[in-house]
């Protein structure tokens, strides 16, 4: 009966990969091209990556709520293991070489994820690649024995969740005065754009590593 | 162009995004005040909109300034407006009703019904398919984080089962999206529309069947439903009642909303197939209703029967409208008188501290009022008059006979006839005398009140069809 059902699904699986390729193989030409529309646009985005461009500017819309979206996936998790035992875990017992190293590559990687997020105004890079390495060196901080798991976040650690969010939200509401939300005056783009992106390095930074951190505490308890 | 910061608009996503982040902040159980103000707002600034759509029909936000393709508008036409108005007036006396149910330990409840509610909204504003997907992403989480909330094993599993299909889901109508990029080069959909030629590639059928299958597992349509009776059923009340109320009827929205205004062509093929769906969802979803002896279950498999009228719709609609408003007076009525039950039977729980019908003995006695909001929401899901539901069957009834389609009609009644069933057998046992030893706990009267505000709306809703009617007309330009 399993193996049948199993069989079933595969078989789907495979009828829909096979439209899906068909499908895309006779794809007619789009009539409406984006990438000129974007690259018509790119001198008053305040940026020179139209990546960036799309992502904080064109359609900064969506990543303010992609935002809201990585903070709750954090608030989720803190919700399913908040239920559970609650332990203090202080990582793992210290490798000397491998806390040595952590310790040595952690400024590298903060040094990395800053160039990373002034990178993103003219090439790939950008807030979230820049979070992503922050977040990496706060696991590995953890890994070494040298940052505990987080149960609980306190009032400064939650300011630093939340503030990429709030400081976004709080910009968007107040460029409402140039007629829009999110509308940026063309000559602080640019500046206005860093200094969101900025304050996402660090909120992203913080909730990725805390995806990690608060399951950490969980597992120690296990 | 500073009136711009009086436009309600922006304000009805801005504000719930803003206090769901300040909740977080405030720490876990903290936030209650602050989000029964802000939604206070929240109502009043959706009353604001819906008097600027009826006098001057649909408004648009030009987010960024840069209008679409290039950047996302948004778009509130009378559908729209009727959805938030529904969002607003659930969530108000609900949040009331939640500041007392968890006192003290509320977790993290507010930052997640504020994100939820922010989600909705913007949901609901939203004319961009993939801007679409990221509230609906937004909105899964939020749903799952709330099923989880109590932490019990029983609700993580439910939240994880919501969670893989919700995910899914969503997986398929982002493949959906990617696909009509593919081949129109645009996810706007007022620029999408007058693309859509009469001969539409192959692509776009699997597009649409795609973003279709996503939206009804999202919306719990037979035989999707299976996820929802312990999802809904395990949850805190309050989260019963948002989750039952608003976040099935917004991939419910979104469907009618693709239907109408993406692929008008390709809604013909399908209608009769979602109206049988639908149709099978409200005789199985009755029957099992009837079935169970959890107070609670009973209430969320009546939820599986009252969302297939919604599909009952799709091979009615035409241009005279009827249908439409059909749909959306059904998806509203439910909403309040959905919220009105969750919200009852959490204080009948409360009251009694057992969840089996058996349980109920008595309660009519001891908590009047809150038998008295389950009877109202009750003859909404039956469909009397003057309630709302009535108006909503009216109208689906009058639709099916305008189309020479009377089998719809016969489900129409057969469904009302097994929720009167399902909502006596709860009445029935509630009047009975409680045994000697049964012992009632007081319940804070804010939360009895809360339930019968959200019943009697749901009622009184039917008398004022004709303002909701006329806002519905204000179509999409």
């Amino acid at each position: 009966m399993k193996s049948a059902l199993r069989l079933a699904v595969v078989l789907l699986a495979l009828v829909l990969a096979g439209t899906l390729m068909a499908a895309i193989l006779e794809l007619p030409g789009a009539n409406q091209s984006l990438p000129a529309a974007v690259a018509a646009h790119m001198a008053v985005s305040g940026v020179e990556h139209p990546v960036t461009a799309v992502l904080l500017n064109f359609r900064g819309y969506d990543t303010l709520l992609e935002v809201a979206v990585l903070l709750l996936a954090l608030l989720g998790i803190g919700a399913a293991v908040h239920a559970g035992s609650e332990t203090e875990d202080g990582g793992a017992e210290g490798d000397p070489v491998l806390a040595a190293l952590a310790r040595l590559l952690t400024p590298l990687l903060i040094l990395a994820a800053g160039y990373l997020l002034w990178a993103g105004a003219h090439r790939p890079g950008g807030a979230f690649q820049a979070a992503a390495v922050l977040a990496g060196a706060a696991v590995l901080l953890h890994l070494s024995g040298q940052m505990p798991a987080w149960s609980s976040p306190g009032l400064l650690l939650r300011l630093g969740l939340a503030g990429g969010l709030l400081i976004f939200l709080a910009l968007a509401a107040g460029l409402l005065g140039q007629g829009a939300l999110l509308r940026y005056p063309p000559e602080y783009a640019g500046a206005l754009i860093l200094l969101i992106e900025a304050s996402l390095t660090i909120s992203l930074g913080l909730i990725l590593a805390g995806l990690f951190l608060m399951l950490a505490g969980r597992r120690g308890g296990a | 162009m500073t009136d711009a910061f009086l436009d309600p608009l922006p304000w009805l996503i801005v504000l719930p995004l803003a206090w769901a982040a300040m909740a977080f902040l405030m720490g876990a159980g903290r936030g209650a005040r602050l989000a029964i103000v802000a939604l206070a707002m929240q109502l009043f600034l959706a009353l604001i909109l819906a008097t600027q759509v009826l006098e001057s029909g649909p408004v648009t936000h030009v987010v960024g300034g840069w209008g679409a393709p290039l950047g996302i508008d948004l778009l509130a036409d009378g559908l729209s407006v009727a959805m938030l108005l529904l969002t607003q007036a659930v969530a108000l006396p609900l949040a009331v009703y939640a500041q007392a149910y968890f006192s003290r330990e509320a977790g993290q409840f507010w930052p997640l019904a504020g994100f939820l509610l922010a989600a909705l909204n913007a949901l609901f504003l939203s004319a961009d398919l993939f801007n679409l997907y990221v509230t609906l992403e937004l909105l899964s989480l939020a749903a799952v984080g709330l099923v989880a909330l109590g932490g019990k094993p029983a609700q993580v599993a439910a939240a994880l089962r919501y969670l893989l299909v919700s995910l899914t889901a969503s997986g398929a109508y982002l493949m959906g999206v990617a696909l009509i990029y593919g081949v129109y080069g645009t996810v706007s959909i007022a620029t999408l529309a007058p693309l859509m030629g009469s001969a539409p590639p192959m692509a776009l059928w699997l597009s649409a069947g795609l973003m279709l299958t996503g939206l009804l597992a999202k919306t719990a349509l037979f035989p999707f439903h299976f996820w929802l009776p312990p999802a809904h059923g395990g949850a805190a009340a309050p989260v019963s009642a948002l989750l039952s109320a608003l976040v099935v009827k917004a991939s419910f929205y979104l469907v009618l909303r693709l239907a109408l205004d993406v692929f008008p062509n390709l809604t013909a093929l399908v209608a009769p197939g979602l109206g049988l769906l639908g149709a099978a969802a409200i005789l199985y979803g009755s029957w099992r209703a009837l079935r169970t002896h959890h107070i609670k279950r009973l209430v969320a498999w009546s939820t599986v029967a009252q969302l297939g009228y919604l599909f009952l719709v799709f091979p009615l609609l035409a241009p005279d409208g009827l249908a439409l408003q059909a749909g959306v007076v059904q998806a509203i009525a439910h909403g309040l008188a959905k919220a009105a039950m969750f919200a009852a039977v959490g204080v009948l729980m409360l009251a009694t501290g057992r969840d089996t019908l058996e349980g109920l003995a008595g309660v009519a006695h001891r908590v009047p009022l809150t038998l008295f909001a389950f009877g109202l929401a009750g003859v909404t899901l039956m469909g009397l008059p003057p309630s709302a539901g009535f108006l909503a069957k009216w109208l689906l009834i009058d639709a099916a006979l305008s189309h020479g389609q009377w089998g719809w009609v016969a489900v129409v009644i057969g469904g009302g006839l097994l929720a009167a069933a399902y909502v006596f057998k709860v009445l029935r046992q509630a009047f009975l005398l409680a045994p000697e030893d049964s012992r009632f706990q007081p319940v804070p009267r804010s939360m009895e009140w809360a339930a019968f505000v959200l019943a009697a709306a749901s009622v009184v809703l039917g008398l004022r069809g004709v303002e909701l009617m006329a806002l519905l007309a204000q179509g999409a330009p």
